[in-house]
């Protein structure tokens, strides 16, 4: 196990290797001159001289291969440098807002996971009942509604119509409420559909009519052993998800106020704020690989006929 | 499942699910006690919330993005205020005297003056920080008083001198601007006296200070106990960071937010809705800038004047701007809007007439040819690019109503929507045909707006380079800008901006204007004359 884990980590340098290739060559695609969005954004008259003087502090006058190697060789000691926009070094205003964008992900994951594995379960086996209705039309209108839509309907409801919730902001735990609910509900309509079907399909397997004939009751049929397989597909996607939770919380963010990282993230991008954007793509790379090993590392873990040899060759 | 696995999954579950719950939990601590500190004082006190879509930034006086400059100019201020239709008066200097020859200013300073931290305020901070303005020099040359500007001198305690290298008429609008000629005090200088590079507190003279700061969340700005003028009349201004315009009409209704104001703060339609409802008090400022598009004359469709004059007469700016902007801006006649110094001149308004347009461009050689619907010349067809910012609705809706009326004359018009940055970089190469563009508004307009037309490089000059009396226009703005006599700057502005009337190559579409929504508790809300100031000292709540 500690040399499939050990394998896993070394594979995330070269993935980042090419994330970071990737994005220096689409920013440097780009017509747009960074130096000048900068000098665009401070307000500043891009004066021809004041342009070169950015471009030398920037770095941007050296040839691409060494502004690359650079960027590595910076990336390499986790220096991320210093943004352009505030002069403050990147990672410190990374380390300000990644807590807050973390503290939104669990509570969505949380909300998400405790809703949707009972009603993924109740739905498969009460199929076409009211609850497997019911679980339908949630899961239809929570992939179908614009995230900002609902951020916006929550507000007007539950803050300005009813007065139960502040409309935005960090701080309490009732700030958390209406942002939790609106990142969880996409969530919840993939996880129950996803164990739905997962269930539906275990339940025709042979063994299944076997436990039944020997007269175990369906409960434990259910707990213990349809849901321990049902389950592996969900646990894949909440994987993913959390990685898109952590990265790509930024509608939410925007519409709640919610000081996190995508917001940062979406202002780099408009400033043309390079240092910013490399971290980015560097933590987002990061944070996508170990979540895809916790995720294969749980299925072990839960599921031992995947042998790790097995896993690690596939 | 053995026994043993069964407790090494519940276990790994278990370290990894307390492992996020350590991770939130550090997160967590402390900020909910500092939001709920900040809102029992609002009840103790006499108190505002407002909000802006941007973190307030570093609150460095000599600095740009992404300190916000509404907040700068809370703290710190400027020697000459700028006022209602560009009347200059006295702020942190009570008088001054300029020179025969217009090269020397000298400045007598308001005596008794405090920094937020007591420390008095004299000639030696204010050469202090001219001086640290002006090592950075390169930063803030888009600034005309920096180009000129050749020694900094204190006379004494009281008395402050400057001295040009040549005559420059806008020394003291320059110095009423929020960035970069405010004063920070000593306390708040770094230790090489480089405030470049940032600053140790942010110290001023202004009526208030900054009390309590969480980036990206809130700023609560207090009185300032030592404040030398009239104080204001709430304890304490809370700005939230509000990022989303709907949210913030949203907040506004629920009754988290008193105010909201600014230039694009929120969308039209719900300004349109606020004002509608009588619980809400809505106002529109006076013109703080104008909307106008450029007919590059320097592409040679564009070069006669009667192709452009046809284009300015072809299309309904009245019932656009209404359409576009439900009313909220005013279509405009003139490129400089008349509540600038030397803008109030007689000037024939190009009125929307589709004959004439027609008439035009056939006596230009633009004919229909017969079954087409584009005009065209020596094998040419009159089209054009239109570049506009694909962010900006009211840009988009115009441009394509543009399009439209056009295409009646016969002149077909492509619409690309641009990054902004990427706009301003076309424009800046003197690539493109028609382009929405900006003045800077007060205190910076009238004389940036005639220096632009006279320098290369900002787009406008380019724009206007194929005009035949263009050698003739540059020398008029260089003797505007360098003049002493009042009466000859008056006539040369008057005719800058009738050559430029005639000419139609910037072709005045709208004035904009700031917008203002407050809860009925509020009064006395003025806007302030400068664009970028703020307008709380006069701000009164009333019994709620």
């Amino acid at each position: 196990m500690i040399s499939y884990i050990g394998k896993r980590m070394i594979a995330i340098i070269p993935i980042v290797f090419i994330a970071t290739l990737v994005t220096f060559a689409l920013i440097h695609i780009s017509p747009v001159d960074p130096a000048e969005a900068y000098l665009t954004a401070a307000h500043i008259y891009p004066t021809p001289e004041l342009l070169a003087q950015k471009r030398h502090e920037f770095g941007l006058d050296q040839p691409l291969l060494t502004q690359y190697a650079h960027t590595i060789q910076k990336i390499a000691k986790l220096d991320f440098g210093t943004s352009y926009l505030t002069n403050k070094p990147v990672w410190d205003e990374v380390k300000l807002r990644l807590p807050a964008t973390a503290e939104l992900a669990f509570w969505s994951m949380l909300l998400s996971v405790l809703v949707s594995i009972p009603l993924g379960i109740l739905a498969a086996v009460y199929k076409n009942s009211w609850i497997d209705m019911v679980s339908r039309a949630i899961s239809y209108f929570g992939a179908s509604i614009p995230q900002f839509w609902l951020g916006y309907l929550l507000i007007f409801f539950f803050s300005v119509k009813l007065d139960w919730l502040p409309v935005e902001g960090r701080g309490s735990w009732e700030n958390l409420v209406l942002p939790t609910i609106t990142l969880s509900l996409i969530l919840i309509a993939v996880y129950t559909r996803l164990l739905r079907s997962s269930v539906l399909e275990q339940l025709q397997e042979t063994y299944v009519q076997y436990a039944r004939t020997r007269g175990i009751r369906e409960r434990v049929i259910m707990l213990k052993h349809v849901l321990k397989i049902a389950i592996s597909p969900l646990i894949t996607g909440m994987g993913m998800s959390m990685g898109k939770l952590l990265t790509g919380t930024i509608i939410v963010e925007q519409v709640f106020s919610w000081p996190g990282f995508g917001r940062y993230f979406v202002d780099a991008i408009f400033n043309r704020d390079i240092p910013v954007i490399q971290c980015y793509v560097f933590l987002a790379a990061c944070l996508f690989i170990v979540c895809n090993l916790l995720v294969d590392l749980v299925q072990l873990v839960m599921d031992p006929r995947i042998s790790a040899k097995g896993r690690a060759e596939h | 499942m053995s026994v043993q696995h069964r407790k090494s999954s519940a276990l790994m579950l278990a370290t990894m699910l307390l492992l996020l719950f350590v991770i939130v939990g550090c997160s967590n601590t402390g900020s909910g006690d500092e939001s709920s500190s900040a809102a029992s004082d609002q009840t103790s006190t006499k108190s505002i919330t407002m909000s802006w879509p941007r973190d307030i930034g570093t609150m460095n006086p000599h600095t740009y993005n992404p300190s916000q400059l509404f907040a700068q100019s809370m703290l710190y201020e400027p020697l000459i205020s700028y006022q209602k239709d560009g009347k200059l008066e006295p702020a942190l200097a009570e008088s001054w005297t300029i020179s025969d020859d217009g090269k020397v200013y000298t400045f007598k300073l308001r005596q008794g003056v405090k920094f937020s931290d007591g420390t008095p305020f004299n000639a030696e901070i204010v050469k202090k920080n001219f001086d640290a303005v002006m090592k950075n020099k390169d930063t803030h040359s888009w600034l005309g008083i920096v180009g000129v500007l050749d020694k900094t001198e204190v006379v004494d305690d009281h008395t402050f001198r400057l001295t040009l290298t040549e005559p420059y008429y806008p020394v003291l609008q320059d110095l009423s601007v929020v960035r970069p000629f405010r004063f920070l005090g000593e306390a708040g200088f770094p230790d090489d006296g480089d405030t470049s590079q940032g600053i140790k507190e942010p110290v001023g003279t202004g009526p208030w200070m900054l009390a309590e700061y969480k980036q990206d969340e809130y700023a609560v700005f207090k009185r300032n106990p030592n404040y030398w003028g009239t104080a204001p009349k709430v304890d304490q201004i809370t700005v939230k960071i509000i990022p989303d315009g709907e949210t913030r009409v949203l907040a506004f209704e629920k009754g988290d937010l008193d105010l909201i104001y600014g230039e694009g703060m929120i969308s039209l339609d719900a300004f349109q809705e606020l004002r509608d409802n009588d619980e809400y008090v809505t106002q529109l400022s006076d013109p703080v800038g104008t909307r106008s598009l450029l007919l590059n004359s320097s592409n040679p469709k564009l070069s006669d004047v009667r192709v452009r004059m046809a284009l300015q007469q072809g299309f309904n700016k009245q019932a656009m701007v209404e359409g576009v902007t439900s009313g909220l801006e005013e279509p405009a006649d003139t490129v400089l809007s008349k509540n600038y110094p030397y803008t109030n001149v007689d000037l024939e308004p190009i009125t929307y007439d589709v004959e004439k347009s027609k008439a035009l461009l056939d006596e230009a050689g633009w004919k229909l040819p017969a079954g087409g619907t584009v005009r065209e010349k020596d094998g040419q067809q009159l089209d054009f690019e239109m570049i506009f910012d694909k962010t900006d609705p009211i840009q988009k809706a115009m441009a394509e109503t543009i399009q439209a009326e056009w295409s009646e004359l016969g002149v077909k018009v492509n619409l690309t929507g641009l990054e902004l940055t990427v706009q301003i970089k076309r424009l800046k190469a003197n690539d493109f045909d028609l382009y929405f563009w900006y003045n800077y508004g007060a205190p910076y307009d009238p004389h940036s707006f005639i220096n632009v037309v006279a320098s290369p490089g900002f787009g406008i000059s380019e724009t206007l380079s194929a005009l035949p009396m263009k050698k003739e226009l540059d020398d008029q703005v260089h003797a505007a800008l360098s003049s002493t006599d009042e009466t000859k700057r008056q006539e040369l502005y008057g005719s800058i901006l009738k050559t430029l009337q005639e000419q139609s190559a910037i072709v005045p579409i709208s004035y904009i204007k700031k917008t203002a929504v407050y809860q009925k508790k509020i009064s006395n809300f003025i806007f302030p004359a400068n664009r970028d100031e703020n307008p709380f000292v006069g701000i009164e709540l009333g019994n709620q």
